[in-house]
């Protein structure tokens, strides 16, 4: 089931053949011939060219993972970048959990209540979880929040839920430019698999040595990291006088609260 | 290049103004601990009425901290589970155990050294000698409140470590990930146990040789923070530290957080200065000042280390208390210290404490009842 919406539909002959064959054991029949049994290793590569910033993904997720209001697993940044000599350009950048090799936030959880599973994702048990939120500070990306309903750690599960039953995840089901593609890394023959081949890749925040699961083509490497620039949102404390002297014009203010 | 934002998220502070109390009383806890020792479990009899004031911070402060840290807790119902799955990888995880140590140990040793005055009261013919029975456990003998001392004493050092490393590994935080920062947090808990032994003080006490004394203690503690603080900006400045250089690059550039550094400097020079020129005559103004400086290092850490976002540009909310329910956690455990602090100097009597004769001998002869 390693695709984005558009290639799924295009696959859903294959897969519907039959039920018992979930997508999710799709990258099996590749490996059916060898006794080991297939482990699959999830990741997203996300192709910042299709993107178009509908925020949809943001959406979907919401609805399918009941996410409080004011939090986010996932959203997509929007910033107008413009360089030297060069028109402004818009620039998406869809964020989330990137479900590291090396995530800093499991080893320091007190509890054990967040964990890797064998196939990738990291997930919290919140019926475990004590809401410390040492996970959240520790996190280099902001991809973990405290869900004030279950007061305990919250974040983006890779639709485990929906990805066990054969599903892809809502936000990539939704992507409309067929920006978001998820599979199986560890199945050379899976979409993701060979964009990862055929193209330059880079990850959020290198230098963290995180080993993310999310991959992007098409990263400009200033927005890799913290972002430095003029923030949407500006608490009253750090509002500062407009450095060229021109009047301060409102911001657009997407989803921040 | 200009980037401008357009959409981005907001991210609350996931630690509240409970953490920055939590972390404020542990240390000056854990710092008196170790001044009361040198008079109360060593027998230096010059230290003892300093000694008295820091048992005093010590037990009271050492008390409220765990509930503060409970209240940070989204499911403090579930506390238990620190000690059922105890994650060997993480600091928090050793700060349950350590915690309940330091504080059980440091109350236990508290009552060693006042056994002896409970017993005292408990002999006397009047209304409430059940009461100092009762509290003595009906003996005055306290041989074993030397042990207790040392024991409390390693507990306090272990204390200081795992709060300094637990904030300090956070490396997704560059404020917080220098390695100066748990020898920051350790001097200026001095620096708020002495502001608060001086205060008590100037209320309880009124001897000023005592007033002069604590005074220099705190010029030394605050010469500790000034030394460190200037490293920590020589550190970041000259580049020689790369963690530092990012901790300084993540907010120089506000004008908010430079005014925030010039208040620290201020907060710190002011109180050095006065307890150097004036020691027996400005125990209020050094002792509230320095308490200030303490409370205002953690707000800093804490809550502006978490107004600074990991992804996004500019900075988040955080810095300002959000309204009562923030202040709540502020108020409520003040409110609980002031109370403990009335009932120690009403039921205790602390100023009668001293350090227990050598050996397992009582330090007074036991009578019967
Ligand atoms: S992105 Fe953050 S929450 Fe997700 S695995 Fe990595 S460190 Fe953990
Ligand atoms: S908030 Fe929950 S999952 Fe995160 S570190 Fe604390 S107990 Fe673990
Ligand atoms: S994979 Fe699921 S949980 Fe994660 S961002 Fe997408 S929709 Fe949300």
């Amino acid at each position: 089931m390693d695709t984005n919406r558009r290639g799924f539909l295009g696959a859903m002959g294959r897969v519907t053949i039959g039920a018992a064959a979930s997508m999710a054991g799709a990258g099996q029949s590749a490996q059916a011939a060898t006794d080991q049994p297939h482990i699959p290793h999830w990741g997203m590569v996300v192709d910042l060219r299709k993107c178009i910033g509908c925020q949809a993904c943001t959406v979907a997720c919401i609805m399918e993972n009941d996410v409080p209001e004011d939090s986010f697993r996932t959203h997509v940044s929007v910033y107008e970048v413009l360089k030297e000599g060069g028109d402004p350009a818009m620039v998406m950048l869809p964020r989330l959990c990137n479900h590291c090799d090396d995530p800093p936030c499991v080893p320091v959880c007190p509890v054990e209540a967040t964990f890797k599973l064998e196939t990738g994702e990291v997930v919290v048990d919140n019926t475990k979880c004590v809401g410390c939120a040492y996970c959240v500070q520790a996190c280099p990306y902001d991809a973990r929040f405290i869900n004030h309903e279950t007061q305990t750690a919250d974040k983006c599960t890779f639709c485990f839920h929906r990805t066990s039953a054969g599903l892809l995840p809502a936000c990539v089901e939704t992507c409309v430019g067929g920006a978001r593609n998820f599979g199986d890394l560890n199945d050379p023959e899976s979409e993701v698999s060979r964009m990862l081949r055929e193209n330059e890749v880079s990850v959020l925040r290198p230098e963290m040595h995180t080993n993310p699961n999310v991959y992007y083509i098409g990263l400009d490497a200033v927005l890799d990291g913290r972002v430095a620039g003029e923030a949407a949102y500006r608490p009253p404390l750090t509002v500062e006088p407009e450095p060229h002297g021109l009047a301060a014009e409102p911001q657009p203010h997407g989803e921040d609260a | 290049m200009q980037i401008h934002e357009l959409v981005g998220a907001v991210h609350e502070a996931a630690w509240l103004p409970w953490a920055v109390q939590y972390f404020f009383l542990i240390a000056l806890s854990a710092t008196a601990l170790l001044m009361a020792l040198p008079g109360l479990a060593l027998g230096r009899v010059a230290a003892l009425p300093r000694a008295r004031l820091a048992l005093m911070v010590a037990v009271t402060t050492g008390i409220t901290a765990p509930i503060a840290l409970l209240a940070d807790l989204h499911q403090p119902g579930r506390f238990w589970e620190f000690f059922l799955y105890t994650n060997s990888s993480s600091w928090m995880a050793w700060g349950a155990w350590f915690v309940p140590s330091y504080v059980g140990l440091t109350v236990a040793f508290a009552w060693a050294v006042h056994r002896p005055g409970l017993y005292a009261l408990g002999q006397e013919d009047w209304r409430f000698n059940w009461l100092f029975r009762w509290l003595s456990l009906g003996g005055a003998s306290n041989g074993f409140a030397r042990p207790l001392g040392i024991a409390a004493g390693a507990a306090a050092l272990l204390v200081l470590i795992y709060t300094g490393a637990e904030v300090y590994v956070v490396r997704a935080r560059p404020l917080w990930n220098t390695p100066f920062l748990p020898l920051q947090f350790a001097a200026t808990g001095f620096v708020g146990a002495l502001g608060l032994m001086l205060v008590l003080e100037r209320v309880l006490c009124r001897e000023p040789a005592l007033e002069a004394r604590l005074n220099r203690a705190l010029a030394a503690a605050l010469g500790v923070v000034a030394v460190l603080g200037a490293a920590w900006f020589a550190l970041a400045l000259s580049g020689l530290s790369p963690r530092h250089s990012e901790a300084l690059a993540s907010v120089a550039g506000f004008p908010v957080w430079q005014k925030i550094a010039l208040w620290g400097a201020v907060s710190v020079a002011v109180p050095f200065v006065l307890a150097l020129v004036s020691p027996s005559r400005t125990g209020w103004v050094t002792g509230l000042i320095a308490i200030h400086a303490a409370w205002m290092f953690r707000w800093t850490v804490f809550m502006g280390g978490q107004a600074v976002p990991k992804v996004g540009s500019g900075l988040y909310d955080a810095l300002l208390p959000a309204g009562l329910d923030g202040l709540m956690g502020v108020i409520g455990t003040f409110g609980l210290w002031l109370f403990l602090l009335i009932a120690y100097t009403t039921f205790i009597p602390w100023t009668e404490a001293s350090a227990p004769a050598d050996g397992a001998a009582p330090a007074r002869p036991a009578t019967s009842h």
